[in-house]
């Protein structure tokens, strides 16, 4: 027998062995729902680490060095640039396309000019269209692994230096594949927000 | 300064206008017809195909099966209602038909699935492209910028008021600077965003990309028809959503290379080079 | 998988009538199952109400091109009457109301209104196994809904009031660059506050189900009513902590200078997306899922025969459960994905199908060779067989990623849903509210304006969703206050079905009104032969105290059937 031990006499509650089988699905329940949280912050860097490994959603891979077995396929590697508000740089890259064999290594270079009169930093998010090329973009040095700094109205060439994996030719996911654009947004550290987003500094539409 | 250039801006737009006005009878409104209840009208194989997927397929099916439901609630209604038929059966299995309406279903889906997998790869694996041009997506408009091989330039296309609407104009979807394309090439969009998830929509091309900021998205299509082609933006992103029509205006090669010639003098900065890879600088 | 616990030894303590607790001490401490039910309908009601208010101002709206009446709501609720404002508040609207139906009106009907009512009465349990914790999962969504209307009147984008991104809160909108006032914190913690109700609840749900039964009551011999509450308390209570912790993210990213889903810090906006519609796709099988086992005990009583193929439905319910964690990115097809991802998404998705159709096939199997009485629960019983099929098989068309490019973010997608939840799960709710509403009450309603309510609503309803399929094929795209003329016709057409929907619910709330005033007392079982699940084995209205000695179960393993020697309802 067992007492309910609470005050409300109309509060229904069970003892023995029905009542510990419900702590233990209780905390078992509980135990269930933090793991859940756990996972869920665990998907941020799993996520980052599983798309750089994979290249999964268009993510370059990163490589020391390349292996110089050249392949037999061309490919035109385009160049994307782009400057995120709230840093004014210019940022456009030397050429727009190359054309480049699977496997032979080439270095490009972007330009990028800080317009304000103070030293600023920036750092480049990237991706490769389309996604599936991604596994197969390898990059051996990049501006994009590290923060840049420019001083008032400096500019600077940055290389990327990078090649084609060959064993994209065994992928048939990539046999249609022509053109392979590589894109940088260049954005200002966190801490420095850009403003919201203005709300209307047009008239917007009337009724 | 600025007040002369708007005005010299908008000169040279209806002159623009002018000059790509579509051909008689040759150009398509691909937009929505009042009281409409299909598809935009569609223009190239992947709307065309796209189309001809659900209208030949996905329609049949989601018809048949829900005109089969409501066939058998009413025969069921009425043949075995209580006054119909007062004592109830107590089958509760019959192995045959539990078996039918599981596999018949998956057979209908893998049906459905063939022609579904190709579609997906016709709009998903990029032809080579004729023409890339850059969007750029922002609170509340649309960038297009036309690459350096064609001249480098790039310009805002803008939600045009009501009061700014010229005869024939339908109110909300249309802006003041449409991109221009020629037709039968293929075009590709590279999207992207400078502040929040905007999405490019051009229904009748069978295009929808989301514009997400420091990520580039790819999309393609190749127009069939000269004509004005509308789109709106699809992804909610603050108060003028509904108000960030995109516009496609197809012309002929010859056309269109003549738009070029005026567009690279009209929205030409001066003071920039190799525009088109950078935004620009909202004054 | 549990064993049947005797109860026969263990003390279950209930005191009687005469120390029951009256007034509104009764029900802000309540433990009690019925009375926490009845609060959280209660609360559904309310809630469901403010949230119809919602959608038929927003159909109001639409009703004509231009803007016409949210300028005068925005200038009622924030005294900002310009455009701009009425531009913002539209898009609060139509995020609210979705908020609101979600998870103040389908989720505390079924689960806690329905789920704490019937759950313990149909397992013979006397309540659920931890009241104390029930009682505080619904003042926890009590208070999350305070927060939601607090969001309403607080800053979200500069010099607006309210946040209006759509329940999805997607980032950067929802971070500091779209939203950077309050707004949005107040729906995150509210949200929060929802979760944790829900996550509390579903644990005393599985408690109760698998430990609680009672003697003979074996998991293959329980309602499938009660099974439908603990497949989806398994789904709360896998989905909604990846809600949090989503949230939790865009909470200290809007707060406290983390980059989760900032490009500018090395996150990913995308990465809000998927941890979202991990949660949210499970989520719409946890707002139908309910309704499913509430439709399968109203059709077999009405057609007086066991439901068809009892152990398909349980599994086909599992499956459901169980891919509806597999499908998520079906929600993003346009957000970039590579070609095998959306293959597989694709496939995945139309997989579903397939339980679904068991399910539907099933019921009109249990009606075929019935004896169909169509009383007002059976008819939105049977109603609901109609209209979710429509709107599943809309659903088989968005899962082609091919047509989804074309239809993702029109009025398709919003036809789709509405189907599935306006029709869906709205009908099951109040076939559940008709069918049990004596049991709770002790009182008959009307059943004249039972069937005038379903037949208005059934019309009223369908013509506000069906012609958007038009719509959305015409390419209007959703969450937009204003559109281009041709879009006129039919979203007339939707709005004139919009408000004969709402005089259906005026029915309804007169119905309510009339069977209190009334008093028509209901008998143990008003439905016939055909009720034989443990419910209607006890008085109408059910005893404070029921089960307090529970019954021994016989079953007949055919029939899935329950048959009960020795009566267990208190004094």
């Amino acid at each position: 027998m067992t007492a309910s031990g609470d005050h409300d006499g109309t509060t229904v509650s069970v003892g023995g062995r029905a009542r510990r089988n419900n702590c233990l699905i209780g905390v078992g329940g509980i135990t269930l729902a933090l793991t859940m949280i756990g996972l869920t912050y665990g998907a941020a860097p799993f996520y980052s680490a599983f798309c750089r490994a994979t290249g999964y959603e268009g993510t370059p891979q990163r490589v020391t060095a390349n292996t110089d077995a050249e392949g037999h396929r061309i490919l035109r590697v385009g160049f994307d640039a782009n400057v995120a508000p709230g840093l004014d740089w210019s940022f456009e890259p030397e050429s727009e396309s190359v054309r480049l064999r699977t496997g032979k290594t080439v270095t490009v270079f972007f330009r990028a000019r800080n317009l304000t009169d103070r030293p600023t930093e920036a750092r480049a998010t990237f991706n490769v269209t389309p996604e599936v090329s991604g596994e197969y973009f390898d990059k051996i040095a990049c501006f994009c692994f590290t923060t840049q700094h420019l001083g008032p109205h400096e500019s600077a060439e940055w290389p990327v230096v990078f090649f084609l994996d060959p064993a994209l030719e065994n992928d048939i996911s990539m046999a249609r594949v022509d053109s392979i654009t590589l894109s940088y947004t260049l954005f200002a550290p966190p801490s420095e927000k850009p403003a919201p987003g203005r709300s209307a500094d047009r008239a917007g539409p009337a009724g | 300064m600025r007040v002369r250039f708007n005005a010299i801006r908008a000169g040279l737009a209806a002159l623009l206008a002018s000059l790509i006005a579509p051909k008689a009878g040759a150009a398509m409104f691909g937009g929505p017809e009042p009281g409409g209840i299909g598809f935009l009208p569609a223009s190239g194989q992947i709307a065309t195909d796209m189309f001809w997927f659900h209208n030949a397929i996905l329609l049949p099916v989601t018809i048949g099966i829900s005109l089969l439901v409501l066939g058998l609630i009413v025969y069921i209604v009425w043949r075995f209602h209580e006054t119909a038929n007062p004592v109830p059966s107590r089958r509760t299995h019959n192995g045959l038909l539990e078996f039918t309406w599981t596999v018949l279903p998956a057979l209908t889906l893998v049906v459905i699935a063939v022609p579904s997998f190709r579609l997906l790869a016709e709009q998903l694996i990029i032809p080579a492209p004729d023409l890339t041009v850059k969007v750029i997506a922002s609170q509340w408009h649309w960038n297009y910028g036309y690459p350096k091989s064609v001249g480098g330039f790039s310009f805002d296309s803008l939600y045009v008021e009501d009061k700014d609407l010229k005869p024939g104009q339908p109110r909300v979807i249309t802006a003041d600077n449409p991109m221009v394309v020629p037709i039968g090439k293929v075009i590709e969009v590279d999207v992207t965003s400078q502040d929040v998830i905007h999405s490019f929509s051009v229904p009748s091309f069978g295009v929808k990309i989301d514009a997400i900021p420091g990520r580039l998205n790819k999309s393609w299509f190749k127009a069939e028809h000269e004509g004005i082609f509308y789109g709106q933006c699809s992804n909610i992103c603050g108060i003028d959503h509904a108000f960030m029509p995109i516009n496609i205006r197809v012309v002929s090669q010859s056309d269109y290379e003549a738009w070029l010639v005026q567009a690279k003098k009209q929205f030409a900065v001066s003071d920039r080079v190799d525009v088109a890879a950078t935004r620009l600088v909202h004054p | 998988m549990a064993s049947v616990t005797d109860f026969s030894h263990h003390d279950v303590e209930a005191h009687h009538a005469h120390e029951l607790p009256t007034g509104w001490r009764r029900f802000l401490f309540s433990t009690n199952h019925k009375d926490i039910g009845t609060l959280y309908l209660v609360f559904a009601i309310c809630a469901g109400l403010i949230g119809t208010v919602f959608s038929i101002v927003i159909r109001a709206e639409l009703m004509e091109p231009g803007l016409h009446v949210f300028p005068v709501i925005s200038a009622v609720m924030s005294g900002d009457g310009s455009i701009d404002a009425a531009k913002n508040m539209y898009n609060v609207f139509f995020s609210s109301h979705a908020l609101i139906m979600i998870f103040f009106m389908v989720m505390p009907a079924m689960m806690g209104g329905f789920g704490n009512w019937m759950v313990p009465l149909l397992i013979g349990a006397p309540d659920m196994a931890f009241p104390r914790l029930n009682n505080l999962s619904f003042w926890l969504l009590a208070a999350s809904f305070a927060l939601l209307m607090c969001s309403l009147f607080a800053e979200g984008s500069p010099g607006m009031h309210g946040f209006g991104g759509g329940w999805v809160l997607y980032p950067p909108f929802s971070s500091v660059i779209g939203t950077p006032g309050p707004a949005a914190d107040f729906v995150i913690l509210s949200m929060h506050l929802a979760g944790a109700s829900s996550i509390i609840g579903s644990i005393n749900f599985i408690a109760t189900i698998l430990n609680m039964r009672a003697p003979g009551m074996t998991m293959f011999r329980m309602p499938l009513f009660a099974w439908s509450v603990l497949i989806t308390a398994f789904l709360l209570l896998l989905a909604l902590p990846v809600l949090a912790g989503a949230l939790t993210m865009l909470l200290t990213d809007r707060n406290f200078h983390t980059t989760f889903f900032e490009p500018a810090g090395g996150g990913d906006p995308i990465l809000f997306q998927h941890l979202f519609w991990f949660f949210g796709h499970p989520e719409v099988y946890i707002l139908i899922i309910p309704g499913f086992g509430i439709v399968s005990q109203v059709v077999a009583t009405f057609s007086k025969k066991p439901i068809f193929g009892y152990v398909g439905m349980v599994y086909a319910m599992l499956a459901i459960a169980f891919l509806g964690f597999a499908v998520w990115a079906h929600h993003m097809f346009t957000t970039g994905m590579s070609l095998n991802a959306q293959r597989y998404f694709v496939f995945a998705t139309m997989v579903i199908a397939v339980p679904t159709g068991v399910k539907v096939f099933s019921w009109l199997a249990t009606m075929w060779g019935g004896s169909i009485s169509l009383r007002p629960p059976m008819l939105w019983a049977i109603g609901f067989v109609f209209v979710f099929t429509v709107g599943g098989v809309t659903g088989v068309v968005l899962a082609n990623a091919a047509i989804d490019r074309y239809l993702h973010d029109t009025y398709y997608v919003v036809a789709h849903f509405h189907y599935v939840m306006s029709l869906g799960a709205v009908f099951s709710i109040f076939a559940g509210f008709y069918y049990w509403f004596p049991k709770m009450t002790g009182y008959l309603y009307d059943e004249r304006l039972a069937k005038w309510h379903f037949w208005v609503s059934f019309v009223g309803i369908n013509l506000t969703f069906f012609p958007q399929h038009f719509l959305g094929f015409q390419g209007m795209p959703r969450r937009v206050v204003d559109y281009t003329e041709a879009y006129a016709f039919w979203n007339m057409v939707s709005s004139i079905g919009a408000y004969i929907s709402g005089a259906g619910t005026l029915i309804f709330l007169y119905l309510i009104y009339e069977a209190f005033k009334a008093k028509r007392h209901a008998p143990d079982n008003p439905w016939g032969p055909g009720a034989t699940t443990l419910e209607w084995k006890v008085p109408s209205p059910a005893p404070f105290h029921t089960w307090e000695s529970p019954p021994q179960i016989f079953g007949d393993e055919d029939v899935h059937a329950p048959a009960i020697a020795g009566h267990g309802s208190a004094a």
